[in-house]
């Protein structure tokens, strides 16, 4: 029986249960589903459910080599997110933390396109209660753009199953080519799950204004779904690599200037789905291999930056540089544990971020793409910049901000110290993280170029950061709003259109008026006929013009009737 | 030693001469890079040093256009 279940879907009808259960069996339960979910990876690779609907056949749960890292680090990621969210007694999140990663993970195992919208959908639906809950207005207005976005993306990819159904008779979910319709419409699809650049305002738009559980469950599941996809449907599609490049590049100046500490994770995590991207874009195995331990090592780092972000938000009640600073002494484990977040996340050698990144760039070093992989080294100094000193520094250390606060909730403290842990344990041990990967390959991260390359790149940046820190050339950080892609949609074509709706508005009026004014006269005109031929001896009334006018219009038809037909 | 600690701080000073060991790694060992830019001596720590700069600069000069009021979006 349970073979036959995706992983992920006992998540997602278990869900159903949460609102009756009492707190703490509440979280336990959900722990068991989510140990359920995981049994079915024990399964081995192939296909090992399908439905048949109306002579079309529906692959709900299959696995492969690609599949199992990423429904492994989807079930970790779960976990986490139960932990860190015990301490939340209302139902609400649980249901939608638990259906959101539950949906993510059967999609993960979907073996068609029409499944895999399903699941794609669901994803975007039950996630985004998790936007709603922080209700203020702004993350109404926010949840609505998000919901607007993800299903937009859900139709490019029913609008590309439904055409490549209809040309090749079989909805497949496999490699496929760009140069067809059908392939653009799903690489569309995807790449706006994936914040592809200009496409990828939803994300710093939504995700800060989530709740401080709903953050972290959001960072881990959606864009990284697009990932998997990404490498399942366009391994080796080389303009991946140009806009890959690019989605490392441009977030880097946006993140430096932002004030809210959560919207720079997310600058961050858009930078590091681009170096997933540049990797898949090069299609090698060493190059996928690091595309998808980037994916597993960045749910872990990030997850960790954004759940200690979280506390601070839960403690202090708000995220923005320029009001933190000082935490450290009250708030010293989320302090330590988002320092190795910070370090994990700028690839310093026994982290996790390195043994990933690593393979990252040497595809591009194998590949002879110099130029893209300067751009990505750049990058990483700019991820140093961004993630590694300024989520910390302004959140924990800084100037004084006169705060005073205690630490976070155990549970919360629980879940950092065990991603913090995963981040180092993958740092020390890489064969053992590398196993799980989709290809079997001999890497070694740890050699003397490597590891002194990357000391100096990351010592010599942090420096840089001091100087202009201790020299005072650093500006404060302000309150402000950081426009993005998403200005196009919420300023320009609103500022656009409203204009023009309203000179529609206008002319349509005008029209009206005059055709009042016409049918005005031609009242006044008969009316004035009758009285003078003194068809009626009284005034003529309303109702008469009435049945003059509606026989004139018949007159009319007639005339038309006779003339056309 | 000690007044480059009061003048520089604690950490500031820690991650000063930890630059300077790492330059000095690379002169006992040979390093070479995934590209042959690379293996020119302390290119790591130049591009990173460097880079760190650029990005400040950048940033800095792109907050006069898009950098906002908080609550622009409101209005």
């Amino acid at each position: 029986m349970i073979s036959s279940f995706p992983p992920g879907l006992i998540m997602m009808i278990g869900a159903l249960l949460i609102p009756f259960l009492p707190h703490i069996i509440r979280q336990i339960y959900m722990m068991v589903l989510i140990l359920v979910s995981a049994y079915a990876l024990t399964l081995g690779f192939g296909i090992h459910s399908k439905i048949n609907v109306m002579d079309i056949e529906f692959i709900i749960f299959q696995s492969d080599t690609l599949t199992l890292p990423f429904a492994i680090i989807f079930h970790i990621a779960a976990i986490l997110n139960v932990i860190y969210g015990a301490h939340e007694k209302h139902w609400n999140q649980h249901v939608a933390i638990m259906s959101y990663s539950g949906a993510a993970i059967a999609a993960v195992h979907a073996g068609d396109l029409f499944t895999l919208f399903i699941w794609w959908e669901a994803t975007a639906f039950t996630s985004v209660f998790l936007i709603l809950v922080s209700k203020t207005e702004r993350s109404y207005k926010s949840a609505f753009r998000y919901i607007l976005i993800q299903v937009g993306s859900g139709m490019f990819l029913l609008a590309g199953a439904i055409l490549l159904m209809s040309e090749t008779g079989s909805a497949e979910f496999k490699n496929f080519d760009i140069d067809s319709l059908y392939g653009q419409l799903i690489f569309i699809a995807f790449g706006i799950k994936a914040a592809f650049p200009l496409l990828n305002g939803w994300l710093q738009d939504s995700y800060p204004e989530a709740s401080e559980i709903g953050t972290v469950a959001l960072s881990t599941f959606t864009t990284k779904l697009a990932i998997f996809c990404f490498a399942k449907s366009f391994a080796g599609t080389e303009i991946l690599i140009i806009i890959g490049a690019i989605m490392t590049f441009y977030p880097i100046f946006f993140a430096v200037i932002e004030n809210d500490l959560r919207r720079v994770l997310t600058y961050s995590l858009n930078n590091q789905l681009g170096f997933m991207i540049v990797a898949i874009g090069i299609g090698t195995e060493l190059a996928i291999n690091g595309a998808v331990a980037h994916a597993f090592a960045h749910i872990l780092y990030k997850g960790l930056l954004f759940m200690g972000m979280g506390a601070v938000l839960y403690r202090v009640g708000t995220c923005k540089a320029s009001e933190l600073g000082g935490l450290f002494k009250f708030m010293p484990i989320t302090a330590i544990c988002t320092i190795i977040g910070a370090i994990s996340i700028s690839a310093f050698p026994l982290f996790s971020g390195f043994v990933a990144k690593s393979l990252i760039m040497s595809a591009l070093g194998k590949e002879g793409l110099v130029f893209v992989y300067f751009m990505l080294l750049f990058a990483s100094a700019g991820v140093l910049h961004h993630s590694g000193i300024k989520i910390p520094f302004f959140a924990f250390f800084a100037h004084e901000s006169g705060i005073k606060t205690k630490e976070a909730p155990l549970n919360m403290i629980i879940a950092m110290i065990t991603a913090s842990t995963l981040c180092i344990l993958i740092g020390v041990f890489p064969s053992y993280f590398y196993e799980i990967l989709p290809y079997q390959i001999q890497y070694q991260p740890y050699d003397f170029s490597h590891v002194v390359g990357q000391l100096q790149l990351l010592t010599f940046a942090a420096f840089a950061f001091i100087c202009l820190w201790h020299f005072k050339i650093y500006p404060p950080e302000l309150n402000s709003t950081v426009l993005n892609s998403d200005w196009i949609y919420r300023k320009m074509i609103p500022g656009v259109l409203l204009p023009l709706l309203n000179l529609i508005n206008n002319i349509n009026k005008k029209i009206e008026q005059l055709i009042g004014f016409m049918f005005m006269n031609i009242r006044k005109f008969f009316a004035n006929i009758m009285k003078k031929n003194k068809v009626f001896d009284r005034e003529v009334g309303q109702d008469t013009l009435i049945v003059i006018q509606l026989f004139i219009i018949l007159l009319i038809f007639i005339f038309v009737w006779k003339i056309y037909l | 030693m000690k007044y480059l600690i009061e003048k520089f701080g604690k950490i500031n000073t820690s991650v000063l001469f930890l630059c300077i060991i790492f330059l000095i790694l690379e002169l006992i060992g040979h390093r070479h890079g995934e590209t042959s830019i690379e293996d020119i001596l302390f290119f790591p720590a130049f591009f990173g040093y460097v880079s760190c700069i650029v990005i400040f600069k950048i940033g800095v000069s792109l907050r006069s256009f898009l950098m906002k009021d908080e609550d622009y979006y409101d209005k």
